[in-house]
């Protein structure tokens, strides 16, 4: 490759990374990678500080069972519930308002946690907390990456980042000062695309290794150093962070080359959204033109479906017939080296109406 | 008349009504918006469905027309709760994507070229000017939501015996306020997005990541923490909660009761509100 191209393309990606890093648009992203972070944080916090208490709870309540807590239904009376599971470990509070006498009543068996409202001796609601092991917590979190994370974070924080690079510029009017430029449409191109996929990766990937680390933060550390030294700890570690990489390749390259052709993100964004929920149903064949279902075949832990699921989320848990890992890894690799050669090609006839904007 | 003599007189012509005056907005918005061929597409595929139902109504009241030609059972389907509710879901769902492109570029252009002086100097107030913007969104989206819903539920009572009308006719407040409360809820999160990010494009996608990403944080919270307590983070499972109970139609929820779904309702969109009535000011300071 020509030395003066490679100088081109580092100056247009140091100029792009500061803007993808830090630019004011940027802020969605950074809360749409925290929050799953969040999330997990305030689980582990609230498992390490309930789990002594649970078990005082579940002294008080010998018999009670997760199974028996769960036929606890609104509309039962206090007699129904007490009959089913004994008298109350605790009973929060009692208070009579507006001639409604109304009273919480607190169960657990030590790992699981239920509570009862009741207004005038009848159940009016209920907040079961089911307990987390450490085998369960592993395929919440793989449910968690590959129904959630990926498929919205991800593909939510690629739409803007991504769009934003031709897109942001046609808004803030000073895309013609890299057109007026003495360098390649190609270059600015490659430029663009490779300082906004570094930013998305340093984001997400972060967030992921976030996750892990504070979801095996409330669980023994005995039971962790097993799972990291001699399970595979490090290998779901590693293989998530690299889906997380190739996910936002697989998605920036179909949005850095819709953001060429279309002015509007949202009818890209909205088609690709049900292309990509939509891939357990398709035909073997129309499955391969999709980043998700490459995606889904890396990653390490497969999520079973339970017969009570839902039906959309059984549709977006299926994954029929995954690829083997090199062929997913090849096949993202060249839907993505595809895109971008569209868009580096459309690149070259790009001309600019700043008026047509808003 | 001499220039020199020349001098202000206030208008003495005829006045419009001040109740009347926001119309002036949406009548301007309206003949601006359909000069987008996208957005013609979309709503005229906002009808298809309700043309769609309208045939099967038909049909169903009179299958022996049908059996003249083809083997069919007495009836197609049931028509009653479950289909008007089935009616407003997919409505509604295609009136979101209809606002996610209609509602963003209603404020934000205004604040952008700092045009909401030039409202505000005329006899237009800021709960006329919301009220007018909101307009376009609800005007269009009523056209496809609680009119042809009502529209079909006449049909259905028209063809329809005296029992189905005895037994359904609490549909027709259904239809109405179902959609109502949805095309409220949606104008408002439109204009308060629009109003606080000046980027249409942006606005219009963020009203997308406002809608999918608040539900899979709900799903999240729900998986990670086991509780019910995430569902108060998605908006369309509590408005859907709220519809199911205007319909009648009878679901296992959870534990997350009717009233807390309509206080969560009601929270998003006072939030929207309050949002919208900061941005929206006579005057901008620039720092």
């Amino acid at each position: 490759m020509n030395p003066v191209w490679m100088s081109q393309l580092w100056a247009v990606m140091r100029l792009e990374l500061k803007k993808s890093f830090f630019n004011r648009r940027s802020f969605w992203i950074y809360l749409l990678a925290l929050a799953p972070v969040l999330i997990f944080a305030g689980h582990a916090l609230e498992v390490s500080t309930k789990k002594e208490r649970r078990a005082s709870l579940a002294a008080r309540n010998t018999g009670v069972t997760a199974e028996k807590m769960r036929q606890v239904r609104r509309g039962m009376t206090m007699d129904e519930v007490s009959k089913l599971l004994g008298p109350p470990a605790e009973k929060i509070a009692t208070s009579r308002r507006q001639g409604v006498e109304r009273q919480n009543w607190l169960y657990s068996d030590g790992r699981s946690e239920l509570r009862v409202y009741f207004a005038d001796e009848e159940v009016r609601g209920t907040n079961f907390r089911g307990a987390c092991s450490f085998g369960e917590d592993t395929i919440v979190f793989s449910a968690v990456y590959q129904f959630f994370f990926l498929r919205l974070m991800v593909f939510f924080g690629c739409v803007f980042v991504f769009i934003n690079l031709f897109r942001g510029e046609m808004l803030d009017k000073s895309l013609h000062y890299y057109l007026l430029a003495p360098l390649r449409r190609e270059i600015v191109v490659g430029g663009k695309f490779l300082a906004g996929l570094l930013a998305t990766s340093v984001i997400f990937a972060s967030s992921v290794a976030l996750q892990f680390l504070i979801l095996n933060l409330h669980f023994e550390p005995q039971v962790v150093e097993q799972y990291m030294g001699q399970g595979n700890g490090w290998h779901h570690l590693m293989s998530y962070l690299g889906v997380t990489v190739l996910a936002c390749l697989g998605y920036g390259t179909v949005f850095l080359t819709a953001g060429m052709f279309l002015r509007n993100p949202l009818i890209p964004a909205v088609a690709i959204e049900v292309w990509e929920s939509i891939n357990g149903i398709l035909p073997a064949m129309l499955r391969k033109f999709s980043v998700i279902y490459y995606l889904r075949s890396l990653t390490p832990v497969e999520v079973p479906i339970d017969r009570g699921v839902p039906p959309p989320i059984a549709m977006l848990a299926m994954n029929v017939d995954p690829a083997p890992g090199w062929a997913a890894v090849l096949g993202l690799l060249a839907v993505s080296g595809a895109m971008l050669f569209i868009a580096a090609r459309s690149a070259r006839g790009l001309q600019i109406n700043y008026g047509a904007e808003g | 008349m001499a220039v020199y003599k020349r001098s202000y007189k206030s208008y003495a012509g005829p006045m419009t009504a001040e109740w009347s005056r926001f119309w002036i907005i949406p009548r301007f918005a309206w003949a601006g918006l359909f000069k987008q061929r996208l957005l013609t597409i979309l709503y005229v595929i906002c009808f298809f469905y309700p043309l769609g139902a309208a045939l099967v109504i038909y049909f169903n009241s009179n299958m022996s027309f049908l059996r003249q030609y083809v083997p069919v059972p007495d009836k197609l389907l049931d028509i009653g709760n479950s289909f008007f509710f089935a009616f407003t879901t997919v409505q509604s769902g295609l009136g979101f994507i209809l606002t996610a492109l209609i509602g963003p570029g209603l404020i934000s252009p205004d604040l952008m070229n700092n045009a909401l002086p030039l409202y505000f100097c005329r006899p237009l107030s800021r709960t006329g000017y919301v009220v007018g913007k909101m307009t376009v969104i609800a005007a269009l989206l009523s056209l496809i939501t609680w009119i042809p819903g009502l529209m079909l539920f006449g049909l259905q009572a028209s063809l329809a015996d005296q029992a189905w009308w005895n037994a359904n006719a609490y549909l027709a407040g259904s239809i109405f306020f179902s959609s109502l409360l949805w095309i409220m809820v949606i104008s408002v999160m439109a204009l308060a997005l629009s109003a606080w990010v000046k980027w249409k494009v942006v606005a219009g996608g963020l009203m997308l990541v406002v809608m999918f990403v608040g539900a899979a944080l709900g799903e999240m919270v729900r998986e990670i923490a086991r509780s019910d307590m995430g569902r108060y983070l998605d908006l369309g499972y509590n408005m859907a909660r709220v519809w199911s109970s205007m319909f009648r139609i009878v679901e296992d929820t959870g534990s997350i009761t009717l009233e807390e779904s309509i206080a969560v309702v009601l929270a998003y969109s006072a939030v929207c509100v309050l949002l919208l009535m900061k941005k929206v000011r006579a005057f901008e300071v620039v720092r």
